[in-house]
């Protein structure tokens, strides 16, 4: 029974929308203001978007598992809620800043433009992300859905940049570049056994 | 497993090299003394807004009252004051520095 509702795709999207019922509920009572939810937002959005990018290593180094099955069947949902939290980072931008010349004012710094460019790449990702678009693109959706991997530069260089600080972004960023780095490196090395 | 190990061990190493540096976020700081030799927080923001500022927020940054809001000229900027003082020391947008005083 339990197991029942815990595999449900609406108790997953629950459990996606966790984090911004906790977030949002301080700024609902005005305890905080728009500007003070830029840091939370964005950091889920990077957290889902990395969690969706880590299961194709994950599964090519340990192969399959039920767990990683269970979250591959929910990769799309991950990628969805990492656009909807980076679509409420962007509210709060603009909330914060209030109007368009000071945003325009801002938009060359490093650590924005790239957050804007991240933003647009997203939404291609996003809108693909269904049954319906698979079907419609064939081949063409993994080829698209690859454009995650330089929205995930561009996420990491925002976020460096905003913070003027390293230690966060790489906290979030390095565990995926390693295990980037051992799907290849390990892949290589099999190859060359079977050789 | 022999997989595991060096990932793990990787990963962690990583993990503590990074997460010792993570503090000092402040643009600047101010050699400010004792907080009790301080003016109040309310003192610069009143201060500001009767310049013309139009204030989101403030806080104590580096030793400095740090401030989110808009300038009279009408630019949204973080800026930073000397908390005995409450000299302006540094102004900036996001990318841009605006204003920094010498020696700071």
């Amino acid at each position: 029974m339990l197991r029942n509702i815990l595999n449900k795709k609406p108790t997953f999207w629950a459990l996606l929308c966790l984090p911004a019922a906790v977030m949002m509920r301080p700024y609902f009572f005005g305890d905080v203001i728009a500007m003070d939810m830029l840091h939370p937002t964005g950091e889920w959005s990077a957290r889902f978007m990395i969690a969706a990018m880590l299961l194709s290593p994950l599964l090519a180094l340990i192969g399959p598992r039920p767990w990683l099955s269970w979250l591959i069947q929910r990769r799309r949902a991950l990628g969805v809620a990492a656009f909807g939290y980076a679509s409420l980072h962007l509210i709060f931008y603009i909330i914060d800043m209030g109007n368009l010349d000071d945003m325009i004012a801002e938009f060359l710094a490093l650590g924005i433009w790239t957050g804007w460019a991240a933003m647009l790449l997203f939404v291609p990702l996003a809108v693909t992300s269904n049954d319906a678009s698979m079907r419609a693109l064939r081949a063409g959706w993994k080829r698209l859905q690859r454009l995650v991997y330089p929205t995930a530069v561009l996420v990491l260089v925002h976020w460096i940049f905003i913070h003027n600080n390293l230690g966060p972004a790489l906290l979030h960023f390095i565990p995926l570049v390693l295990l980037i780095a051992a799907r290849y490196f390990f892949a290589n090395r099999t190859i060359f056994k079977g050789a | 497993m022999r997989l595991w190990t060096p990932l793990s061990l990787a990963a962690v190493a990583t993990i503590a090299f990074v997460s010792v540096p993570a503090s000092a976020t402040g643009a600047i700081t101010c050699k400010s003394g004792p907080v009790s030799g301080w003016k109040s927080q309310k003192a610069l923001t009143d201060k500001l807004t009767k310049d013309g500022w139009t204030l989101r927020k403030s806080k104590v940054d580096g030793g400095c009252y740090e401030v989110y809001g808009t300038t009279p000229e009408g630019d949204r900027v973080e800026a930073y004051f000397h908390p005995v003082t409450l000299e302006k020391l540094y102004v900036s947008r996001r990318g841009e520095v605006l204003f920094r005083k010498t020696g700071y």
